[in-house]
């Protein structure tokens, strides 16, 4: 975890350090600019910090396997023991009182549907008025005799979404540590805007804290890096030697005042230059902005706003909008590979279509 | 997806259900669990995107009870539907419950309440949900991607809300504690200015002496008065009291009743029904101008609202509307008796009203037979 301190974008360093025990810290705690819309800028390194404190003594962070449900008539009854002492010293109640609690509270009570009663099958005599909505709309379908079989979209989405969940690496060198942040981005496709009038197609991914920005820029799948630049009229059935990928490397993301240009090839260029020149020519109204290098920050070192739109431009030209929806700790159910992140949990698809040249393969 | 429909329904008669109960046991949930057969709202051919989705929903919206402004029973009872939601949900791996950085502290404020007043089934759940490792701990409650559109708020209601107690909150215990200290030292300094070091000078007099003990009780008195009101109020929802208002909690019931009695003309006066073809030429229209505009055809709306005014004007009083108005009605004073007005056609809305029981009162016809 990075410290409080950083050349370049420095708001209140010391503050953090200082008042890491204070719940109102003015930034590291994520509260509400405009509400439901998006935060105020906060350190997302300190706002790890500040859940981890919270959090470290009850083993909340654990990403081991929870104990299995106990199954009635075993383990014996020296475990159950255990567990109302556990219970008793944590509620501060004698001994009968937790064993009572365990009979009291159990699952068994909250049953609804008898055995062997399909939950696929509303009950019928029922006064919720979701079910009766859903009965409804289930009635309605039968009787227009319309079928409901998942579309390829929806089994699509579900996968994409549901695909890396709970996946434990090979290598254990590659299992994320506990109290790791994940981050959900959502990069929108370049907005065409009389295509994307009523909704702005993006697709999801989800980082962890500890990565480094060049991560995310590597994995961000765009159109545009696949472009073929050149003439071909005299060898039009030469393989193409490079796409635009190789040959301009260069690219930034902006967030909050800052641009981090990617260093990592000789090539690259200085791409927010000419923003920057441009904003510093006139009074235009923009604070100072500053320049970094992509490759020195990770999302932890970063001073964000949840749900504010930041910019991520490539190839010169192509701009992408990105937000970050959602920033959490690990939990035991997620993906815990290392490698598999930055994960795709969401991609925008609507149809396939065929490539017009070849009329072999879809077109990406 | 947004909120499914009839969801938050369902969640307010299970909690205030619960909250007639007037009780905080895991087992009087229980049974209106299952008498409700509350579980089974997962139920019904939902592929596995929709129940992700949906249940993410359900359990998004239920954390909002969970947290201030609700009452201390709205709370727990909430606590046990997060419980069973949770582990009646049919999506594997199980949707977790997210909880924002800035609510943590509230709820474990909560858990040490419940330790601390022996509610020990409530906190043996809550433990045990930590346990299950049921939730997520993320930075803002709900997932922000700068959705312009308007969406809906959910709006607390009233009866799950603790009223807001403006004394209690002047009167805090240090605040108490302060005035004490400050008033004992003005005596002191009073004492050791004046000629005789035991007694202060009567010219000193500016106060009374016992300003302090005439706060402390009138507090207490405001509190047994708070107490008295909540709990005949509780058990006769049903009976129509005549109670007393005084204070602010007038002001609040007047505002509420207003808040309703806006809400349900405005809902009544926005449905127009369709006359029938022999009619056709007395449709009534709906106009969306105030009440102040002269409205042409027959026996529009506008006329209707208008007459209402002019009845009820010089009572000074609002009259409550055909609908479910309980928590209105219990604050009803019995002099409401207004005018039969006699429209034309067989349009027999007659707004006298009855103090005893509800059912007794005419609904008001509307359409144009």
């Amino acid at each position: 975890m990075a410290d409080g301190v950083r050349a370049g974008p420095t708001y209140c360093g010391l503050g953090d350090r200082q008042d890491s025990a204070s719940s109102t810290d003015g930034c590291s705690f994520p509260e509400y600019e405009l509400p439901e819309l998006n935060t105020r800028t906060f350190y997302v390194g300190a706002f790890g910090d500040l859940w981890r404190g919270r959090l470290r003594t009850v083993g909340d962070l654990s990403l081991s396997d929870p104990p299995a449900p106990r199954l009635p008539g075993c383990g014996g009854v020296a475990d159950l023991g255990r567990e109302d002492a556990a219970v008793a010293r944590d509620l501060g109640c004698s001994l009968e009182t937790a064993a009572e609690l365990r009979a009291v509270c159990g699952l068994d009570k909250l049953k609804c549907l008898e055995e062997g009663e399909d939950p696929e099958v509303i009950p019928e005599n029922t006064d919720l008025v979701t079910l009766g909505v859903r009965k409804r709309f289930l009635e309605h379908r039968e009787e227009t005799i319309t079928i409901d079989r998942a579309c390829r979209q929806e089994t699509f989405a579900y996968e994409m979404e549901s695909h890396a969940m709970g996946k434990k690496p090979e290598n254990p060198a590659d299992m994320i540590k506990e109290g790791e942040l994940i981050l959900s981005i959502n990069i929108l496709y370049p907005v065409i805007f009389h295509k994307h009038k009523e909704h702005k197609p993006y697709q999801t991914m989800l980082v962890l804290g500890s990565q480094k920005l060049t991560e995310l820029r590597d994995s961000i799948c765009c159109v545009s890096d696949l472009q073929i630049g050149g003439e071909f009229s005299n060898t039009p059935d030469q393989a193409p030697e490079h796409i635009s990928k190789d040959l301009y490397k260069s690219a930034f993301f902006y967030f909050e005042g800052t641009f981090y240009n990617d260093k990592r090839y000789p090539e690259c260029r200085d791409l927010s230059r000419t923003i920057i020149e441009w904003s510093e020519s006139h009074d235009r109204g923009y604070g100072k902005f500053q320049t970094a290098k992509m490759e020195d920050f990770t999302f932890n070192d970063l001073h964000i706003k949840l749900g504010f739109p930041y910019l991520y431009c490539h190839q010169g030209d192509c701009e992408h909008v990105i937000i970050i929806t959602d920033i959490r700790l690990v939990h035991h159910d997620d993906c815990l590979d290392r490698t598999l992140y930055p994960l795709l949990i969401k991609k925008h698809w609507l149809w396939t279509r065929k490539c017009f040249v070849c009329k072999i393969y879809t077109a990406r | 997806m947004g909120t499914p429909p009839g969801l938050q329904s369902d969640f307010e008669v299970l909690l205030s259900s619960f909250q007639e109960t007037d009780s905080i046991h895991f087992e009087d949930f229980t049974e209106l669990w299952r008498s409700m057969k509350f579980g089974s709202i997962f139920c019904g051919k939902m592929r596995n995107l929709e129940k992700n989705t949906f249940t993410k929903e359900a359990l998004a919206l239920a954390w909002q009870y969970f947290l201030p402004p609700y009452t201390f029973q709205i709370r727990v009872g909430t606590l046990y539907l997060l419980y069973g939601l949770y582990n009646n949900q049919l999506c594997q791996p199980k949707q977790k419950i997210r909880v924002a950085l800035k609510d943590w502290d509230e709820v474990l404020k909560f858990q040490q309440d419940l330790i601390n007043a022996q509610h020990f089934d409530a906190a043996y759940i809550f433990r045990k949900l930590r346990l299950d490792k049921a939730f997520h701990y993320t930075a803002m409650p709900k997932l922000l991607s700068y959705r312009m559109k308007k969406s809906q708020r959910t709006e607390v209601t009233e009866e799950f809300k603790d009223p807001t107690d403006r004394v209690m909150k002047l009167t805090t215990s240090d605040v108490v504690e302060e005035m004490l200290n400050v008033h004992d030292h003005y005596q002191n300094m009073k004492n050791t200015i004046s000629a005789d070091k035991s007694n202060p000078d009567k010219a000193l007099n500016l106060i009374k002496d016992d300003f302090f003990d005439t706060i402390k009780n009138t507090v207490l008195e405001h509190q047994e008065w708070h107490k008295d009101r909540k709990n005949p109020s509780f058990n006769s929802k049903d009976k129509d009291g005549e109670e007393k208002k005084e204070g602010k909690s007038q002001e609040t019931e007047r505002c509420e009743r207003a808040e309703s009695l806006a809400k349900i003309k405005s809902k009544a006066f926005s449905v127009v029904a369709q006359a029938s073809k022999s009619r056709r030429h007395r449709q009534v229209k709906l106009d969306s101008s105030d009440s102040d505009s002269a409205s042409g055809q027959g026996q529009t709306k506008e006329t209707r609202k208008r007459r209402n005014k002019e009845t009820s004007k010089p009572k000074g009083r609002k009259l409550s509307s055909r609908g479910n108005l309980q928590n209105i009605h219990k604050e009803e004073k019995s002099l409401r008796l207004s005018m039969p007005v006699i429209t034309e056609e067989n349009e027999s809305f007659s707004e006298t009203e009855f103090m005893a029981p509800k059912k007794k009162r005419k609904h008001r016809t509307k359409s144009l037979v």
